[in-house]
């Protein structure tokens, strides 16, 4: 790979990518693969799925990218074609999420492993089991640093609505860490 | 206001997106409410750790099987503006060539066994006007569909 590209700006990578340089393009999938992954899992709860749906929004916006005008952050191009790419694949499997959920099955260990275990892992476990909406919104907003009226136009929902599932989705993740771990321990271990 | 109604503002508070009035309103409440300063060092590290999820990497081969799955020619995606700018080429093309055009349509016209109605005899640079609407509108009737298709294969 090219040595210069590695440091090359965001823009002129875009640019030469659009014009089918796939070595840019290398450069901006090792840039994003981290955050497009983690986004996916936190959204689909499946480390395979979420694997594959990373790499198929990569190559549609490769497909995509000689139309992309720069008319907002690349970076949030490229998280609106993951969203969409992620919650078609949810309606998908919708008949095999809810058939887990009929059966109980339970993705967390027993209350006691909490508190030996990481508090991110606490937290990533609690934000897998918001509704989807809120773990969508609460994601957007937090992980990957979008504002309000970027949610809202991505998930194609009213601002009003995306501010209540952010409000409602750390009010559960609150009660349910506090529940969970208490909070002596949750204050201990989030301030270290 | 009620601690409650405090506690409602705590969330936008934590995040900074509470307007500066409002922020000064619950900055003096917290001074003197000790539930309320419980609930804000709650959010607060809910907050922060929120914010600062760790980003997990996926497998080793992730980025060669994307770049290996690259389709190796784009599809051209035709723009309803390109239409748009196509068509008044064409008409003008029809234009400039209304008498082999009209003779060719008068032709197949004839081929047409026993029409019912008896056509209105046009002239050729009619004949002409009428097909160059006919192919700019197919145009960016075509184009507006081939767009549309592709803006939803990328939302899907």
């Amino acid at each position: 790979m090219d040595v210069h590209l590695d440091t090359a700006p965001e823009d002129a990578l875009v640019s030469r990518s659009a014009r089918g340089d796939e070595q840019a393009f290398g450069v901006l999938v090792e840039r994003y693969k981290g955050m497009l992954y983690s986004m996916a899992y936190r959204l689909m709860k499946d480390r395979g799925r979420a694997e594959d749906a990373a790499q198929e929004s990569l190559i549609k916006a490769w497909a995509a990218l000689p139309g992309f005008k720069g008319e907002s952050k690349f970076s949030s191009w490229l998280y609106r074609i993951c969203y969409n790419t992620c919650i078609s694949e949810l309606r998908k499997r919708r008949p095999e999420v809810e058939l887990e959920e009929a059966m109980g099955v339970e993705t967390t260990g027993p209350v006691e492993e909490c508190r030996n275990r990481d508090m991110q892992t606490v937290i990533q476990d609690e934000v897998s089991k918001l509704p989807d909406d809120y773990r969508a919104a609460v994601t957007l907003f937090h992980f990957n640093g979008m504002s309000y009226d970027e949610i809202a136009e991505m998930t194609h929902k009213p601002m009003g609505t995306v501010k209540a599932h952010i409000h409602r989705a750390r009010a559960l993740l609150k009660t349910r860490l506090l529940e969970r771990v208490g909070w002596e321990n949750l204050k201990e271990v989030m301030w270290q | 206001m009620k601690c409650e109604d405090y506690q409602g503002l705590l969330q936008d508070y934590v995040t900074r997106q509470l307007d500066p009035a409002r922020r000064r309103l619950v900055d003096a409440h917290l001074l003197e409410c000790a539930d309320c300063q419980r609930e804000l060092a709650v959010l607060t590290a809910l907050v922060s750790a929120l914010d600062h999820q760790p980003v997990s990497e996926p497998s080793a081969a992730f980025a060669e099987k994307v770049l290996a799955n690259l389709p190796r020619q784009r599809a051209f995606v035709p723009s309803p503006w390109w239409a748009l700018a196509l068509a008044p080429v064409l008409a003008t093309l029809a234009f400039l060539f209304r008498t082999p055009v009209a003779s060719a349509l008068s032709r197949l016209l004839d081929r047409l066994p026993n029409v019912p109605v008896q056509l209105p005899s046009f002239t050729a640079s009619q004949v002409a006007l009428f097909v160059a609407v006919a192919l700019g509108f197919g145009l960016l009737v075509s184009a507006g569909a081939a767009y549309w298709c592709w803006q939803v294969w990328l939302r899907d």
